[in-house]
């Protein structure tokens, strides 16, 4: 199923918010790196993604440091407490240098927008996004990263390894390309955080939550 | 260009571009509720028309007849016999769609809708709203407003609107956009007033059909505009808004917008970081900058930007002299200066040597430079003084601060020095009303005029960023 007709069908199944497990599923097949699915070695993640919880962790539903062991215990003990949840069980991203959020939404005025700024915890400390207009080009996407307060922490501060901005660059010109080719049926889409490991390392999407428009359903 | 592609196959809309060359220099204008009385529009219309000495045919409309202002009246559009370049309308609002439909009946080319009474007056103008639009699906004209001040173009006198505010001006490297006309009267009346000259001005009102992206495109053709400002409070298109601005920008043209309301931000409930992060005002700002709109934070500033950037000077770099007949505005500036992004570097030992040559030992040649009192008793000293600074080559703009000026030849040196160099030069005059000398050498040669160093520094800031790449 292409990623235009999984969207659609979303829409038409009457989903207003896309979980984590969906959205990074697909965000996978987009080729931007997902954490892997129920490794045999630990440490692990384990959430429940539901479309009523996209904030996961205001209800318990976040469980870091897990071994492969006592994952199955734990999932099933968040299952129970909310129905209809799908577990997600990955791999813990250990080697990250910088949380990043990278969104994309529309703007009443201009239409399609991208965002990147300081992801994580920072983004309500620094709330330091910078905004293009989406799609926005892989040069464009780093000039992104070279302005505002991100730049300093990219570039690693205090003698801390540089980050893979390529590999960020890469995806917020990716994210921005796919949104505004699919604005017709999302209103919006956000990773957050991107860990981004040090330079020339990759990245890898931790969460990720698509906003369906409410008004397309054929 | 792109055209705004016809609604209808049996449509013959002229093209964007055909409507504005037309509008904006017109073989006839019909006056649409012409008057006599004194107070009304259609009266104030046809008195400034005449006072600035439109060439075209003015054909007043009134079903009354007779003569206004020694000009035949016709009772209706209907009855002229000749074809009609530009319908300008300030009746009452009933009236004024009477008269849109018989624009559409007879062919007019392009319509300027004075009249209030549609969609900006909310509940009450609903039926009027969804009538024009009825008018417009099939109609054969453009429409710049409704509920617009009218249209001013120096260049061809033409001057369709009942302010006098946009009286008497020249033409000139600036184009003007504002949904509020008595913003863009007070900002035209500013420009007038400091020498800069406007090769359009639009009171673009709702933009119902013709929007700023639609005019700006047009301005940003005219090679005698280098500055579109904008008064903006709704962008009706801003992609294309933005689109349009990043091209005008890439070729070397500048926009400058104030954009009112930005209290208004959206209140809805966000479910993301990124719809909370990105608040409207935010992306205004955020998207400005990228296609290299610069943003003016009231009507005042924009003015003090765009008189700055009217010259077409552009800056290598972000070197800044300043010099000053007083220590005390040479510092201010300095702080703001350096405020805004630039610098204000120690001259070059030639250029000191230069200046210490009229400057004594108490003063100062480092930078900012304190020429003190002496020069006030040697008028051609502070001219030479500019020359000299602006000669550094480590020097990309300069700044020179008079405060009362005692003699005429005071202001011709530094008129001349700004002649004779293609470095962005600011002036500022904190007491032109104090002093026994005219600023008219500095308007004729549009020299960039100021009345203290805040004001500068709008323009200063404008000119970060206009000759290098951001």
């Amino acid at each position: 199923m292409s990623a235009r007709d999984k969207l659609q069908s979303w829409v038409n199944a009457g989903r207003k918010v896309v979980h984590e497990g969906d959205a990074k599923a697909l965000l996978g097949d987009l080729g931007i790196p997902v954490p892997e699915r129920d490794p045999t070695e630990g440490p692990l993640v384990v959430k429940l993604c539901h479309d009523d919880f996209p904030h996961k962790s205001d209800h318990g539903l976040v469980k870091l440091n897990v071994s492969p062991q006592d994952a199955p215990a734990i999932a099933a003990e968040m299952s129970a407490r909310v129905p209809g949840g799908v577990p997600l069980v990955e791999a813990m991203e250990k080697n990250s240098v910088a949380e990043w959020i990278v969104g994309c939404k529309i703007d009443a005025t201009f239409g399609p927008i991208v965002l990147a700024g300081p992801g994580g915890v920072l983004v309500e400390l620094l709330d330091a996004g910078e905004i293009r207009l989406a799609p926005a080009t892989p040069e464009t996407a780093s000039q992104m990263l070279g302005s505002g307060a991100g730049a300093k922490l990219l570039a690693g501060m205090r003698g801390a390894p540089a980050a893979d901005s390529a590999a960020l660059a890469d995806l917020i010109s990716k994210i921005s390309v796919f949104f505004a080719e699919h604005a017709d049926l999302i209103s919006e889409i956000e990773v957050n955080p991107v860990m981004v490991r040090a330079d020339g390392a990759g990245l890898v999407a931790a969460d990720a939550l698509i906003i369906l428009r409410e008004d397309t359903q054929t | 260009m792109t055209e705004t592609p016809p609604d209808s196959p049996q449509n013959t809309r002229p093209s964007l571009s055909d409507a504005l060359h037309t509008l904006f220099d017109p073989k006839n204008v019909a006056v649409v509720g012409a008057s006599r009385t004194k107070g009304k529009l259609g009266q104030a219309l046809l008195e400034l028309l005449k006072k600035n000495n439109y060439r075209g045919k003015v054909i007043p409309v009134n079903p009354s007849g007779g003569e206004i202002e020694g000009l035949k009246v016709a009772k209706s559009l209907s009855e002229i016999d000749e074809p009609i370049d530009v319908a300008v309308i300030s009746t009452p609002v009933e009236i004024a769609l009477d008269a849109l439909e018989e624009c559409a009946r007879i062919g007019v080319k392009v319509v300027v809708g004075v009249t209030s009474g549609f969609n900006e007056a909310g509940e009450d103008g609903t039926e009027n709203e969804a009538r024009l639009q009825r008018i417009l699906k099939t109609a054969p004209f453009r429409l710049i407003g409704p509920n617009c001040e009218g249209v001013v173009r120096p260049r061809s006198d033409l001057q369709l609107t009942f302010s006098p505010m946009f009286d008497g001006l020249d033409d000139g490297p600036v184009a003007m956009i504002s949904q509020s006309g008595a913003l863009a009267g007070l900002m035209a009346l500013r420009l007038g007033e400091r020498g800069v000259g406007l090769s359009a001005i639009v009171s673009s009102g709702n933009e119902t059909d013709i929007t700023a992206a639609d005019l700006m495109e047009h301005f940003g053709e005219d090679p005698v505009t280098r500055v579109i400002l904008c008064y903006l409070e709704e962008l009706r298109d801003g992609r294309r808004f933005a689109e349009v601005a990043k091209k005008l920008t890439d070729a070397g043209k500048h926009v400058v917008v104030v954009k009112g309301g930005r209290s208004g931000a959206g209140t809805r409930a966000v479910q993301s970081h990124t719809g909370a992060m990105a608040g409207d005002d935010r992306v205004v700002s955020s998207i400005f900058r990228e296609v290299g709109v610069i943003r003016a934070r009231d009507s005042v500033s924009a003015v003090d930007a765009t008189i700055a950037l009217a010259t077409g000077r552009k800056p290598a770099g972000r070197r800044v002299a300043i010099i000053s007949v007083t220590g005390g505005l040479g510092v201010e500036m300095t702080d703001m200066a350096e405020t805004e992004g630039f610098e204000v570097p120690v001259l070059a030992d030639k250029t000191q040597k230069a200046l210490s040559e009229y400057v004594p030992y108490y003063g100062s040649v480092t930078n900012p430079v304190d020429l003190t009192g002496v020069v006030l008793a040697n008028p051609s000293y502070v001219g030479r003084c500019l020359e000299a600074v602006l000669d550094d080559p480590g020097i990309d703009i300069a700044i020179a601060i008079i405060t009362f000026v005692p003699n005429q030849t005071f202001v011709e040196a530094l008129a001349e020095a700004y002649k004779k160099t293609n470095k962005p030069v600011l002036i500022i005059w904190t007491g032109a009303s104090r002093s026994a000398a005219s600023g008219d050498a500095f308007r004729e040669n549009g020299v960039p005029l100021y009345d203290s160093p805040a004001r500068a520094a709008s323009g200063l800031a404008a000119l970060r960023g206009a000759g290098e790449v951001q």
